[in-house]
């Protein structure tokens, strides 16, 4: 059948080009909501690193469907199924390739053809809508009910869980308007401020941890934590804790599995050794134990710095003696370790990347300060220095007092730096070793660079349920 | 020369000149890569929609809402041009409106939503996509 043999080679032409484009595509613009369309525009395949596309297995019966769809193409004028696969001639001009399409002058070859596209098969959109980004899947909402409800989909769920993990982004809060977040999106370089706040006016809640897609909020005043999704508001507030503790505590929050479909548990513990640990299958707190003899109460912990959880394990920053002091939720062991800190090191914080624990933090030698990153040796317990921020950009903060806050510690760092008139943001990438400066929170419709306050990294994850 | 009279001038691809009033053209516009046939389109959607909420023309929600719909009832290269052109010169609804009607169209998905519930998942969920939050 000639029709199954040009099937064939279309699928072996789909094939070797999913094979060449095996390396990550080059970035869309941030601005082009429509990544589906891209889908026939070469060489920008498709926005992600998964491609998985489930072709038919055209030895089957329904074989008959898709021959009688590519005769169907052919006898509209062009076949073209087989067209849009084609890398775009050379014959385009340089302007043309550069900037994209020119609206009023498209070839036909660009409008995707209804005639082919509406047998798209059902099970493919999820698929197709999870690897989206963020911004775009929220617009698509608005296209029909089944597309909105996708988040309640345990379907939709599964391919979201299967996706590899972008970049982290940020949820921070701002001097001006604790009540409200602000997020920042690293790969669009935006803000974000979602309209609907799930807290009670007024009330203040500091994000402390995060793990999965939900941010841990603990509020200032009555000590109670919330757990939430910041992109979809899915919100609880957890229980009251068995201990009264009135003073500050370090929080953790780990993962039971893969994602928090399988639960998810929070830890908070206090100098004096005090300890909880919340488990959100059960709903409830409870206390495994009490801290060991070998751990040298009471803890310095350094509230300053954020945790970090590398697995099912905890690891908190002290300061006296100066190390780490960790906790294992599976095992509810706790260690301590002694590690001594870098000299003229200040406002640092724990960090990690792809399992390895890191120190971000100011070192100030004279007047000259700068942001430096330490990768914890583990067989000597050392920090060992392994970048620092560009000299240029330090040259800013030469003379000045400068403070650092840290708002996300995992494999895309976010610092705060603020001297007495100036707040400067930026990321570090740790795999790709990058600094970049990031934009100033504004408003929508405000012109004021708001000051951040503090905040946390959280790996955005649309179906996270609190 | 009150700010309700001050014109723009605009100039497309294809050199042709349209004078516009500033109130409807509210961005700095870069109209060299849109045609004059999308421009047109586009200016005729953007009068329609500023006088419906300056309150000049008397239309109502479920109008307007019509008329949307009408105006998106075009081929669909058209409707692709219209989708680069509004995406380029920054006008967030026309930039839903036509990309819902070309998703709906190439996919062969049927609009469900009532006019109010349609409002209310877009005004949900503008945040995620608001390109003038910054």
């Amino acid at each position: 059948m000639e029709g199954l043999a040009m099937l064939r080679q279309l699928i072996g032409q789909l094939q070797d080009l999913l094979h060449l484009y095996g390396s990550p595509p080059p970035p869309l613009p941030p601005s082009s909501p429509f990544h589906l369309l891209h889908l026939h525009q070469l060489p920008h395949p498709f926005h992600d690193h998964h491609r998985r596309w489930c072709f038919p297995n055209i030895n089957d019966t329904s074989a008959e469907d898709y021959y009688s769809l590519v005769m169907a193409a052919g006898k509209s004028g062009n076949c073209k199924m087989l067209e849009p696969f084609k890398p775009p001639p050379s014959k385009r001009s340089r302007k043309e390739r550069n900037r994209g399409k020119l609206p009023g002058s498209t070839p036909a070859s660009e409008v995707m053809d209804q005639e082919i596209w509406k047998e798209f098969p059902e099970d493919l959109f999820e698929a197709v809508i999870a690897r989206l980004p963020i911004a775009t899947f929220f617009r698509f909402r608005s296209v029909c009910r089944k597309w909105n409800s996708l988040l309640e989909s345990q379907s939709f769920s599964h391919h979201c869980a299967e996706i590899p993990l972008a970049n982290p982004w940020f949820y921070t809060i701002t001097h001006e308007n604790m009540n409200v977040g602000a997020m920042y999106d690293p790969s669009t370089k935006k803000w974000h401020h979602p309209t609907i706040s799930f807290l009670p006016a007024k009330m203040i809640a500091l994000p402390v941890a995060s793990v999965g897609g939900l941010v841990c909020f603990l509020d200032i005043g009555h000590r109670n934590f919330y757990v939430c999704n910041p992109l979809t508001q899915s919100f609880k507030e957890l229980p009251a804790r068995s201990v009264k503790v009135w003073s500050r505590v370090a929080v953790g929050m780990t993962l039971n599995g893969n994602s928090t479909n399988e639960g998810y548990k929070i830890l908070w513990v206090g100098c004096d050794g005090e300890y909880e640990v919340y488990e959100s299958v059960k709903n409830s707190w409870s206390r495994p134990g009490s801290m060991p003899s070998n751990i040298k109460l009471p803890l310095s912990l350094n509230f300053r710095s954020q945790a970090i959880s590398i697995d099912s394990t905890l690891y908190f920053m002290q300061s006296d003696p100066e190390g780490i002091v960790s906790y294992n939720m599976v095992s509810g062991v706790w260690k301590q370790f002694i590690i001594p800190a870098p000299i003229h090191l200040s406002d640092h914080t724990l960090a990690e990347c792809e399992g390895r624990i890191m120190l971000v933090g100011l070192l100030t030698k004279n007047a000259a300060t700068c942001v430096c990153i330490w990768e914890l040796q583990k067989m000597t317990l050392l920090w060992k220095e392994v970048d620092r921020m560009p000299n240029i950009w330090c040259l800013e903060f030469y003379g000045k007092h400068v403070r650092m806050s840290c708002l996300g510690n995992k494999g895309l760092f976010m610092l705060s730096l603020r001297s007495r008139q100036m707040n400067r943001l930026v990321t570090y990438n740790v795999m790709s070793r990058e600094w970049m400066k990031v934009p100033g929170c504004v408003l929508p419709r405000g012109r004021k660079r708001q000051w951040i306050a503090c905040g946390t990294a959280f790996y955005p994850c649309l179906t996270a349920t609190a | 020369m009150g700010s309700t009279s001050t014109k723009i001038k605009l100039r497309t691809s294809d050199q042709k000149v349209f004078e516009v009033e500033k109130a409807v053209a509210v961005h700095v516009i870069h109209v060299h890569s849109v045609s004059g046939d999308i421009l047109s389109k586009i200016l005729d959607y953007c009068k329609k929609h500023v006088n419906s909420a300056a309150g000049k023309e008397d239309i109502s929600p479920e109008e307007l809402y019509e008329w949307d719909a009408n105006f998106v009832k075009v081929d669909q290269n058209t409707l692709f041009d219209l989708i680069l052109a509004a995406n380029c010169l920054k006008i967030e609804s026309l930039l839903d409106l036509t990309c819902q009607t070309e998703i709906r169209t190439t996919f062969n998905i049927k609009n469900d939503y009532t006019i109010e519930a349609e409002e209310a998942v877009r005004r949900e969920n503008k945040w995620a996509f608001d390109m003038l939050g910054v």
